[in-house]
């Protein structure tokens, strides 16, 4: 069947295409325009017609996410169930993640943060995601198994073999490392570390840990280049740790997570540690225009209350006594743990605002959209469904200078956004939304509209109001069937479940399995994600190592 | 093959059918037990959602004061692994916890891992016979100086200060939720100044996976109710037991492809029960549809007490009974076909 989008404004920036024209659909993919007549015309005149939107960094599923909600069950409104799916308006639940992000024109959400030990969990709550494909990173960098191989030199061949069955075996797209040694080191009565500082028993530090991870990652091939949450995030100063890791990569790939919360330089050189923070993005744009090999995603603040959800434990257990309401969950856990601690964006608070300033002011001085790719490290810095408000601050200076100006002076003491004229087009939200996430991901078939693209497409009323506009698209494809209009889902298909497909080392998965075994009386055949365990039935796609 | 309607044997469509037409002309039923592998759990839950029941699990009591205190106080928690792998002081809290098989495995080792590893283990345990909150208060008074003097919290304070790396393990239901809170909160004091984490065991069922998938499910933990159409969380109305001891609920589904005890209102409510091969009778129940056992009969995901985590277990043999996860979902199916016809 031939699907025709007619008439629409068609914005696809890796085609240099931002015009009215039509974008033919068949068999789930964009195909070439032809002269057939098509089977169904969906007339998009008056609408921009964009690629689905691929999320990177959202914290969707896993044993944190589960606490978070166990933390504080009242965080988001539940409203009776809608026509088609049970729980979809079941507040925080799985379907609620994905009819929401679906109602936005997004087709595909990547979990960055998969402990390998809790892979089945993690990997059963996101196949219980509709509507979107979804895939999970594994987290490595603080497991004892890894850091005893590096501590006894073990080389990188055998770094190589462990992270590829951690990833095979846990069904990750991919390798993340969060405060690289953090984990470990607390545990063992640290409350702080820098790349180099020494990590007891091992005698490793972030750098070579990290390193060691940024060469497995390149030798197995993983499209998505190792996902980095640097050392002392949030901190007043956090922007020397971003640099210097950024140096430490040395010109490997590499993602950051969140820049926003390490675009922190020091406000007061005489005291460091009390005297605040100010603005460091100009300092972080500068840093990645001479590193091409690195990305990142920017981990944007909005107003209100929301939960924060990591596994570096170090940084939460810092920041348990900020926790609003006053409780948290922390988790010295198998390798990594994490913590839950509630939070609240004063909405004027001078600290809120000025981190609100710095997302926006990295967005909007990056002079490349792709690189530097909207998230809001939901739910860390607020909900992902702000999203559209997000997009209309960038892309209308006049909505941006409404909300400074509620907002207190250190905005513009501390930040250079109040200066700051520039204004997003479609084109740069969609390299922000669209083609930047997917190249970073390694999936070269979405994120585009060029033919043989996934018919991953969002359809959106064009109006000067971008919040609304992007908040409900008007139609949204998913592999080419109808799944959302007027903002509202229409057909509750599920998507993917993205995975790499990695050969795993035999004597390596031995090795693993007895060290398990020795551990935690359980083999590697416990850590397992079998096709079985997936009562639904056809839920992984395999995505393929680079060449 | 085996299942039953009012103690008479049939065959499954045909008891398939008998469930699906007892819940749908129920008020408000009830589903409860749960004590079955992730996917049965899962189909169980659509079809509360369904039939707009309540929805209980077995093993509740812990698992309630464990939330309870949760959601009031938060926590700070470590896994078994990690308590063998690096404690050097663990602190038993109460009776069970005392005589837990993990405590064994605790006596015949040393820490591996971190910064206590090869060093004596410290095992200590804390009496809590009477009220177990009080004797976790008095344990907190000693330690935050507010009791002084000779007594065995005094010790037993001191030396969770001095650990490197200290465990604190208890049974929830034991403790229950005031206790439980009271440990957090002393898990927080000791945490000023090093490193302490509490791991509570578990009940034997399967309510510690249930509970995630509650939680992603419904975005709530279990005891969640479904009357009005959208998940409700609420600990007490949605009390299986309550339910059938009130005459509130007027019909029930009892899932337990694993063994356990069964309630006293089997008997007693409208009920279609899933039992294990071997737990499976004709008069259990109104309705009896015998299933595979996960692990056994069937592979399925289940909560692992020593990993303190889910994992998939295989089938070890073969059953010529129906996985319960399809049992569901056909009686789920047969609701929606009554509702269209
Ligand atoms: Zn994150």
């Amino acid at each position: 069947m031939l699907i025709r989008i007619k008439g629409g404004r068609v914005v696809d920036p890796t085609a240099g295409r931002d015009a009215v024209g039509d974008v033919d659909i068949e068999n789930g993919r964009v195909v070439a325009a032809s002269e057939r007549t098509p089977d169904r015309t969906i007339d998009a005149s008056g609408c921009v017609v964009m690629a689905g939107g691929v999320e990177v960094h959202s914290h969707i599923a896993g044993g944190n996410v589960v606490l978070s909600r166990l933390l504080l069950p009242d965080l988001y409104v539940s409203e009776a169930a809608p026509e088609g799916h049970p729980f979809a308006h079941a507040g925080g639940s799985a379907a609620w993640i994905g009819a929401n992000y679906a109602r936005m024109g997004y087709t595909t959400a990547v979990e960055p943060a998969m402990p390998p030990s809790n892979a089945l969990a993690t990997q059963l709550e996101l196949a219980d995601i509709p509507l979107l494909d979804r895939g999970a990173l594994a987290v490595m960098g603080n497991d004892d198994h890894l850091l005893s191989l590096l501590r006894e030199g073990e080389g990188r061949n055998a770094v190589r073999d462990l992270v590829a069955l951690n990833v095979a075996t846990s069904r990750g797209l991919g390798v993340k490392c969060i405060n690289a040694g953090g984990a470990s080191a607390f545990k063992d009565g640290m409350l702080r570390l820098s790349l180099d500082d020494e990590i007891p028993v091992y005698g490793l530090s972030t750098r070579r840990i990290m390193g060691a991870l940024l060469d497995a990652v390149e030798e197995i091939g993983v499209p998505h280049p190792l996902h980095v949450h640097c050392n002392n995030l949030g901190l007043p100063g956090a922007d020397e740790s971003f640099v210097a890791t950024l140096d430490a990569a040395e010109g490997r790939r590499i993602h950051f997570a969140h820049a926003q919360f390490y675009a922190y330089g020091v406000a007061d050189p005489e005291n460091p540690a009390t005297g605040g923070f100010r603005s460091a993005a100009e300092r972080i744009i500068r840093a990645m225009e001479t590193n091409p090999n690195a990305t990142f995603d920017v981990g944007q603040v909005v107003f209100g209350q929301t939960v924060t959800i990591s596994l570096d434990i170090l940084r939460q257990f810092a920041g348990r006594k900020g926790a609003k309401p006053k409780k948290w969950i922390l988790n010295a856990g198998d390798a990594e743990g994490g913590g839950v601690v509630p939070f609240l964006y004063r909405p004027k608070g001078p600290t809120s605002s000025l981190q609100w300033a710095i997302g926006l002011e990295l967005m909007l001085l990056s002079g490349d959209p792709e690189r530097t790719i909207l998230t809001t490290d939901h739910p860390n810095g607020g909900p992902f469904t702000e999203y559209p408000r997000i997009i209309h601050w960038l892309m209308d200076k006049e909505e941006r200078d409404r909300e400074i100006a509620t907002l207190p002076k250190i905005v513009g003491e501390r930040s250079s956004l109040p200066g700051l004229e520039r204004e997003y087009t479609l084109s740069e939200i969609a390299k922000l939304t669209r083609s930047g996430p997917a190249k970073l991901l390694g999936l070269d078939d979405r994120g585009h509209l060029r033919p043989g693209a996934r018919a991953d497409v969002a359809v959106y009323r064009d109006s000067k109001d971008r919040t609304a506009m992007f908040s409900r698209a008007r139609l949204v494809l998913k592999d080419g069937q109808t799944i959302v209009e007027d903002g509202e889902v229409v057909d509750w298909r599920a998507g993917h479940s993205l995975s790499l497909s990695v050969e795993s080392d035999k004597a390596m998965a031995r090795r693993s399995d007895a060290y398990l075994k020795d551990r935690f009386g359980a083999g590697l055949d416990s850590f397992a994600v079998p096709d079985e365990a997936f009562p639904m039935g056809d839920v992984f796609e395999d995505v393929a190592c680079r060449a | 093959m085996a299942a039953w309607v009012k103690g008479q044997e049939v065959g499954l469509d045909a008891a398939v059918s008998a469930a699906a037409a007892l819940l749908s002309s129920a008020r408000a039923p009830i589903v409860a037990g749960l004590n079955a592998e992730l996917s049965a759990v899962r189909a169980a839950f659509r079809l509360a959602a369904e039939t707009g029941a309540s929805v209980d699990t077995l093993g509740s009591e812990g698992t309630y004061a464990e939330l309870g205190a949760l959601s009031r106080g938060g926590a700070m928690t470590t896994t078994p692994a990690e308590t063998i792998g690096r404690a050097d002081t663990v602190l038993a809290v109460g009776a069970a916890a005392r005589s837990a098989p993990l405590i064994d495995a605790l006596r015949a080792s040393r820490p591996s891992r971190g910064v206590a590893a090869g060093a004596e283990r410290t095992l200590l345990t804390l009496d809590t016979a009477g009220d177990p909150a009080v004797a976790v208060a008095t344990l907190r008074a000693y330690a935050k100086g507010h009791l002084a003097g000779e007594h065995p919290s005094a010790d037993i304070a001191r030396a969770l200060f001095a650990a490197r790396f200290g465990v604190i393990l208890y049974d929830p239901a034991e403790l229950g939720e005031f206790g439980i809170e009271m440990l957090q909160a002393l898990g927080r004091d000791l945490n000023e100044s090093t490193r302490v984490f509490t791991l509570s065991l578990g009940s034997g069922s399967q309510d510690r996976a249930v509970v995630p998938l509650s939680a992603w499910t419904t975005g709530q933990a279990p005891r969640v109710g479904f009357g009005r159409g959208l998940p409700e969380h609420d600990p007490w109305r949605f009390d299986a037991a309550r339910l059938a001891a009130s005459g509130e609920a007027d019909a029930a589904l009892w899932l337990a492809s694993l063994p356990c005890e069964r309630p006293g209102w089997l008997g007693r409510l409208r009920t279609v029960a899933l039992l294990g091969e071997g737990a499976a009778a004709p008069d259990v129940a109104e309705i009896v549809i015998a299933v595979a056992v996960p692990g056994e009969g069937v592979g399925g995901t289940l909560w692992d007490e020593g990993r303190a985590a889910i994992a998939y277990r295989p089938a070890a043999g073969t059953s010529a009974l129906p996985a319960a996860a399809g049992v569901i979902e056909a009686i789920r199916r047969g609701l929606a076909s009554k509702e269209a016809a």
